[in-house]
């Protein structure tokens, strides 16, 4: 326990990586949270063109639309997108707000347009979303529609994709367990539901790529393996100073950015189900169950890019070549993605903090040993399978270079 | 307590750094002297089980050193020559951390660490980084280090490098009070430190021991070699082209220079006594040392 405390004091204390930590802090959390609530996301738009020209009104511009959308019941039906379109038709022309602006606009906008396409105007003369002209009163069947539209884009899978009966009925058995009708309240402040893992992956890597590589580069190597514990313990060590700091570091950038959420959004919505944000979404979550996914997903992306990283420190007894082998893992598949063979470049998704942690919302699934597992579970369980076999990979790596 | 080393061979390729050598080492301070690149670094490597022999071993007590494992650590000490630490770290941090490394108990080791401290005048800087330290400082926190589980076997590789002449004289002081019953190796160039402790010295040279023995043994081999001649100092250069010169001393018009050489290089050169500098000299030539 000494040691791991030493050690752990050591990790932190390194110029590096506090420098890692503040900036990472500042642009995830301070940037990509506060400001964006506060400003970049909901600050009163002005001219509408730019977003930095924002005011810095976010808090109580989102107490406001939680407020307005209140007005539209707590439950959505065929009334809520009815009554939804009618206030936005009721607006004066040149004072209504834009689709992209932060109230629900663009949600009923796009559920017009993939719910109701035969509302169109068929001449072609409007040129302006179905939103702004289309009769209410036609707005009917909300859920049957959208059951329709659903068999028609899995149907479509299945013929183009190669998708399998079985797992088109997978997916239409996981959909019949969404309730109907579909809680309501003010939708758009979930929209920063994605915490953008994968740029947690360079400030990981400089923090951790040099725990065994080093030693080398110190020169405390013949040091360290002369002492009793010398070798073995110190990697074992290592790789749960490694470890703690991923949690640690993963506890104040995810903490940070779920505390910011709570001061700005409260409890609100937790309760919506995630086919707000995609229609066509099977999964029977809500968004609190979402969150939790990507909280998930972050937590063992972390833990199994930590055990890559330090696989990587291990093996290379170079700094530099460490930290370089370390994000190639991440950004390799980016860059060379359109040269890889669509089978690699998939494969590639399962590695630690490269995937998409919003695959629950597509329809991809894998078949092992004759089961169809939803790919979410892969995304999630695999990184962390990566990161489990690479932490003994490592200490066994250290502890075979006892002699130097 | 012996530590034999039985035919210990090391290969770099088709370098030889260590070529077959065998010595037994009982309690006392061992002084290896060797040029740089005599394989001096590469036999403590082996001797503290982090380099593997090429062929050979050592032996504790009859048993083989490697094979040991951790019950052989727990009573080593060593200092590498390139003594790597962690900048970060206050030298009381660093000391502390290596004594986790060494098992010590966390009781047992605060005072230890102290008592190092205090014995290699660093106390006052106990708190402050080693980044900050000057060689010599950070020398005497590597010497601490070795000596924090105050091992049966303590092997310093150049432990006098970087050293000023007083923390030279204390360091001689305090190993020479450590060893008592404990094997002390230490490796350096500077035969002067050799000369004061070493209750045996072992001269190396393209990775053999060459000589060996006591100082006076080693000093006593080259008796009646040792020479002094007073020359006009325009023929000293033509004398150090042709014998080894250990020294060479302005005496107003003329130098006295102190030549090794198996006989009389001048009928009026006078023989003189000996030193361990002389005996290194003999063994390796000028040259060369």
């Amino acid at each position: 326990m000494e040691l791991f405390v030493l050690e752990h004091k050591r990790l932190w204390r390194t110029p590096r990586v506090l420098l890692c930590v503040v900036l990472c802090f500042l642009y995830s959390v301070v940037w990509g949270s506060v400001f964006q609530y506060q400003w970049i996301g909901f600050g009163t738009t002005n001219d509408g063109t730019d977003i930095y020209g924002n005011d810095f009104d976010g808090y109580s511009n989102i107490r406001g639309f939680q407020e307005e959308f209140s007005q539209f019941g707590d439950e959505w039906t065929d009334e809520t997108l009815q009554k939804i379109v009618a206030k936005y038709e009721s607006y004066d022309m040149y004072e209504r707000p834009g689709l992209r602006s932060m109230g629900d606009w663009q949600l009923a906008s796009g559920f017009l347009s993939k719910l109701y396409p035969e509302l169109e105007d068929p001449e072609g003369q409007q040129y302006q979303p179905l939103i702004h002209y289309v009769d209410t009163t036609k707005l009917t069947d909300f859920y049957q529609r959208r059951a329709d539209l659903l068999e028609f884009t899995l149907e479509t899978t299945r013929q183009n994709e190669g998708m399998s009966e079985a797992d088109k009925q997978m997916f239409l058995d996981m959909n019949s367990q969404i309730e109907e009708p579909w809680p309501y309240e003010w939708t758009q402040g979930w929209a920063n539901l994605e915490f953008g893992w994968s740029k947690m992956a360079p400030y990981l890597a400089i923090a951790l790529a040099f725990i065994f590589s080093g030693e080398w580069h110190s020169n405390t190597a013949p040091l360290l393996h002369t002492t009793k514990n010398g070798w073995k313990k110190l990697a074992r060590v290592k790789v749960l100073n490694g470890l703690a700091f991923a949690l640690e570091f993963y506890l104040l950038i995810a903490g940070g950015k779920v505390l910011v959420q709570l001061i700005y959004m409260g409890t609100s919505g937790w309760d919506l189900p995630i086919q707000y944000m995609s229609l066509e979404a099977v999964a029977p979550w809500n968004m609190l169950q979402a969150e939790l996914y990507e909280l998930a997903f972050g937590l063992i992306g972390m833990f199994g890019y930590a055990g890559l990283v330090m696989l990587m420190s291990a093996l290379a007894k170079n700094n530099v070549l460490a930290l370089v082998y370390s994000l190639a893992f991440v950004y390799v598949p980016d860059i060379l993605g359109r040269y890889l063979p669509k089978w690699l470049m998939a494969l590639s998704q399962y590695l630690p903090l490269v995937g998409n942690s919003f695959d629950y919302l597509n329809y991809n699934v894998f078949h092992i040993f004759g089961m169809s597992v939803w790919s979410p579970w892969m995304l999630i369980s695999v990184p962390g399978l990566i990161g489990i076999v690479c932490i003994p990979l490592a200490i066994m790596k250290w502890s075979r270079r006892q002699r130097v | 307590m012996e530590l034999s080393i039985d035919r210990l061979t090391k290969h770099y390729g088709r370098k030889i750094a260590v070529d077959c050598v065998s010595a037994t080492l009982t309690p006392g301070v061992y002084g290896l002297l060797g040029a740089n690149g005599a394989g001096k670094t590469t036999l403590m490597r082996m001797l503290c089980a982090i380099l593997e022999p090429t062929s050979g071993e050592v032996l504790l007590d009859g048993k083989e050193i490697a094979a040991m494992g951790e019950e052989y650590r727990d009573i080593l000490g060593y200092l590498p020559q390139d003594f790597g630490y962690y900048p970060t770290y206050t030298a009381a941090e660093f000391l502390s951390y290596i004594a986790a490394l060494k098992g010590i108990p966390r009781d047992r080791a605060g005072k230890r660490v102290k008592e190092l401290l205090g014995m290699l005048d660093l106390s006052a800087v106990a708190d402050k980084k080693i980044k900050t330290f000057s060689g010599g400082m950070k020398q005497r926190v590597g010497i601490a280090q070795a000596m924090l589980n105050n091992p049966q076997i303590l092997i310093l590789d150049e432990p006098t490098s970087g050293l000023d002449p007083k923390e030279r004289v204390r360091l001689r002081n305090l190993l020479s009070e450590y060893a008592g019953n404990k094997i002390v190796i230490l490796s350096t160039h500077i035969v002067s430190d050799v000369e004061a402790i070493a209750d045996k010295v072992l001269i190396m040279n393209a990775g053999q021991f060459i000589a060996s023995g006591t100082v006076e043994e080693l000093a006593g081999q080259v008796k009646g070699k040792v020479w002094e001649l007073t020359v006009p100092s325009e023929q000293a250069r033509l004398w150090q082209a042709d014998f080894t010169v250990a020294n060479y001393r302005h005496e107003g018009e003329n130098v006295v220079l102190r030549i090794i050489s198996e006989e009389e290089p001048d009928p009026g050169a006078v023989p003189c006594n000996p030193t361990l500098d002389d005996a290194y000299l003999y063994y390796f030539g000028e040259k060369e040392a």
